[in-house]
């Protein structure tokens, strides 16, 4: 604490334009004041010196705080390291941010000392041996720290080289009255969640009773993802070297998804143009028993202004197949240590300060992200401030990642066309073919 | 004219050495332009060329002379001909549309009426606006579920259910097609209007004298005088349609099933998306190359209706 500059300055940074004018303005005061502008400037100047310079670039989010805010927070808690913060765009651009990255990575001169990734970059970042290794730095004691699927993801041919930052993944959202109306239990399986709806819509309290994002986009994959794999699926094989994702467990999947605007008609056609947003107004508007999105939903269903069903919605894991188990399609962003950094050791001492469970609680409380460490989410402040987050513990045990691909890349986009094709024309199994083979010609191809 | 006339009988008087003595200084002052053409235009052009020929990928840090092998994936990439026949039939049908309508807008408002500059101002404002607002805006107004068309046309009784305007394969394209419609069509009345204000009145006078009736002082009179205009501004229109890319990224995102991908929504995927730079640039030859093509047939069009009226 001694170290942090008087509060009237600021968290100014070193070099600032604005320490000479004040030191003359001090010495006009007299000579009294002049000794109190040492005390005020020299010290800073001479730590600035002092200190290892680190670029930390990240998208950008925002709740009460900036992560500019929590930077400043780490620079003042410690004489050592002084980061700068390299702002990019929201997530909502990733595909700007992915570029970004990968400009500056690609020229190796070690700028961004370090920088957070979205989870299905991990991969190809490893292979081009842009992000360092991490193993040495954190012993599998520590990884174990962590939710299981998040080190699945964060593993790349056996090497650690993303430190999880904050976590989100699909969830089922229902409505309470609705399903205590049919006298229904909150659906464990996917044929229980359609026999609901089905039955909601039938007696006209709900005009859909399911909805889910089709747009040929990236949240399909996530949405055929977590079908597959609570079908005892994947869309790549366990060595990620073929793929299998027209074996009969993705098939019945996707054939599920299909049959829900064709069959059951518990989801309105219209979902095959919606991604998150389309999908969660009509839900928070009262029009629909069941959704499946991201956390950020329950935000908006709790205020009143933007929703009718406040108090009304319930927040479960998703449905899975017989035999199958729950699972949902894991998001959210990494850290990463650029492998041509100079300063690798301060990169490290910056990332373990970011991805402690005390940072990670304050980043949950004041930005509003999902802690990855599943012991922040016992912390008694946390279950007083977001209650919400505080139970979604259960349904981040059981994320799943996306194919874990250097060329991830190209596969999403194989796989989107393939889903969209599948899920228009109900040809499944012969999309999924196509798909198969276009993948596993990527996958062998170097 | 004069002054220009003397200069050019000046020149011809010169000496023979006395000319060649100038050729180059000439090039010399040429020089900066050709340096900064070549750097800003030419070397990107033949960059990306070159890239086409590689297999440059940014993931997987290769970057390698193969030959035509991009070619060859390309013509057997059932996703690129998709793409290509959709830019294509994008560009011929809303070009003709635009081309239709604008006609239209333009013989309008070259008749005085009150309030005649208002509306030609006015008229503009879709053009104006960034395509992005523009696709946001479409993108409500045709929601399946909560956008005015439905509801209007449900009003009117014209449909019975909800259309599904850009979930469906045999609607997305079509809505393209009219949100595009939508925002150009006045950019090609003001061009045709310009076009419409350099016939001579008399014309029109004088075959109105003749007898000719409003129709065919319109198809024998305006339109033969206009049809350069019309050659030039359809040119411009369907290089500039070919381009097609904003709407499709905001609006569908090439889906359903790929049925509103374009080549520009392709490049852009495989090239800053999946960062391969080889083919990618290998598909943006290709859609360099269709573009010639279409710009060639306009041009050589245009010149033969120029020469036989000449």
């Amino acid at each position: 604490m001694a170290h942090i500059p008087p509060a009237e300055s600021g968290p100014v940074p070193p070099a600032s334009p604005a320490m000479p004018r004040a030191s003359r303005r001090q010495v006009l005061l007299g000579a009294g004041a002049a000794a109190g502008a040492a005390t005020l400037g020299l010290p800073r100047r001479a730590r600035a010196a002092d200190r290892t310079e680190l670029s930390f670039a990240s998208a950008k989010f925002f709740g009460k705080e900036t992560i500019a805010q929590v930077v400043d927070q780490y620079n003042q808690s410690q004489g050592k390291v002084h980061v700068t913060y390299i702002e990019l765009p929201p997530p909502s651009s990733s595909t700007e941010v992915h570029q970004g990255l990968v400009q500056q990575l690609a020229r190796r001169n070690g700028t961004p000392d370090v920088f957070t990734q979205d989870v299905i970059w991990i991969a190809e970042f490893a292979r081009a041996g842009w992000a360092l290794a991490l193993d040495p730095y954190f012993s599998a004691d520590v990884r174990k720290q962590y939710f299981p699927g998040l080190i699945e993801a964060c593993t790349f041919q056996g090497k650690f080289t993303a430190l999880p930052w904050f976590v989100d993944s699909g969830m089922l959202y229902y409505r309470t009255d609705l399903l205590q109306g049919a006298g229904a239990k909150v659906p464990e399986t996917w044929d229980e969640m359609t026999q609901t709806a089905e039955a909601i819509q039938k007696s006209g309290k709900a005009q859909f009773g399911y909805l889910w994002q089709g747009k040929q986009a990236e949240v399909l994959v996530c949405d055929a993802v977590e079908v597959i794999a609570s079908n005892n699926g994947a869309i790549l094989a366990a060595d990620g070297k073929s793929a299998r994702v027209n074996d009969e467990h993705a098939v019945g999947a996707i054939q599920f998804l299909y049959d829900t605007i064709n069959k059951s008609k518990i989801s309105p056609s219209d979902v095959l143009s919606w991604d998150e947003e389309p999908s969660r107004m009509p839900f928070t508007g009262g029009k629909a028993a069941f959704l499946r999105n991201w956390s950020y939903v329950w935000g908006i269903s709790q205020d009143p202004s933007a929703s009718s069903v406040v108090g009304k919605v319930g927040v479960a894991p998703l449905p899975h197949f017989p035999g199958g188990h729950s699972a949902a399609c894991l998001g959210g962003y990494q850290y990463g240590v650029n492998a041509a950094s100079k300063n690798r050791d301060a990169a490290i001492e910056f990332v373990t300060w970011m991805s402690s469970p005390a940072t990670q609680l304050h980043f949950a409380l004041q930005l509003g992200i999902a802690p990855t460490r599943p012991a922040v989410y016992d912390e008694p402040e946390l279950e007083k401030q977001q209650p919400f987050m505080h139970r979604l513990q259960s349904v981040f045990t059981g994320a799943t990642p996306r194919p874990v691909a250097a060329k991830y890349a190209q596969l999403t986009l194989v796989l989107q066309s393939a889903f969209s094709k599948a899920l228009v024309s109900g040809q499944v199994k012969q999309a999924l073919d196509e798909a198969n083979s276009r993948l596993d010609s990527i996958l062998t191809s170097t | 004219m004069t002054p220009g006339v003397s200069v050019a009988a000046g020149a011809g008087a010169v000496p023979r050495s006395h000319r060649r003595r100038g050729v180059p200084t000439a090039w010399l002052l040429l020089l900066p332009l050709i340096v900064s053409l070549a750097s800003v235009s030419v070397y990107p052009i033949l960059d990306g060329l070159w890239l086409s020929f590689t297999n440059t990928s940014l993931v997987t840090q290769e970057h390698a002379f193969v030959g035509f092998a991009n070619y060859a994936t390309l013509l057997a990439d059932p996703q690129f001909w998709n793409a290509w026949r959709h830019t294509v039939v994008f560009t011929a049908v809303s070009t003709l549309l635009e081309t239709l309508i604008g006609l239209g807008m333009a013989l309008v408002l070259f008749e005085p009426f009150i309030g005649r500059g208002a509306v030609r101002a006015a008229m503009l404002v879709p053009w104006a606006m960034p395509t992005v607002v523009t696709s946001k805006l479409f993108g409500w107004l045709f929601d399946g579920q909560h956008g005015v068309i439905n509801w209007l046309l449900l009003s009117l009784g014209l449909i019975r259910h909800n259309v599904n305007w850009y979930g469906s394969v045999d609607n997305a394209f079509a809505t393209i097609v009219m949100a595009d419609v939508w925002k150009t069509a006045p950019f090609m009345a003001l061009l045709l209007l310009a076009g419409l204000q350099t016939i001579p009145a008399t014309l029109i006078e004088a075959s109105r004298i003749d007898g000719a009736r409003a129709w065919e002082a319109f198809w024998y009179v305006r339109l033969p005088l206009l049809w350069p205009t019309l050659l030039i501004a359809g040119m411009f229109r369907a290089l500039d349609a070919f381009r097609i890319f904003d709407l499709v990224y905001v609006l569908t995102g090439g889906g359903p099933a790929d049925s509103t991908e374009t080549l520009s929504t392709l490049s852009y995927k495989v090239l800053f998306s999946a960062l391969q730079f080889g083919y990618g640039s290998t598909l943006s030859t290709a859609m360099f190359v269709t573009e010639a093509v279409i710009a060639a047939g306009f041009g050589l069009f245009i010149m033969r209706q120029m020469r036989r009226r000449a």
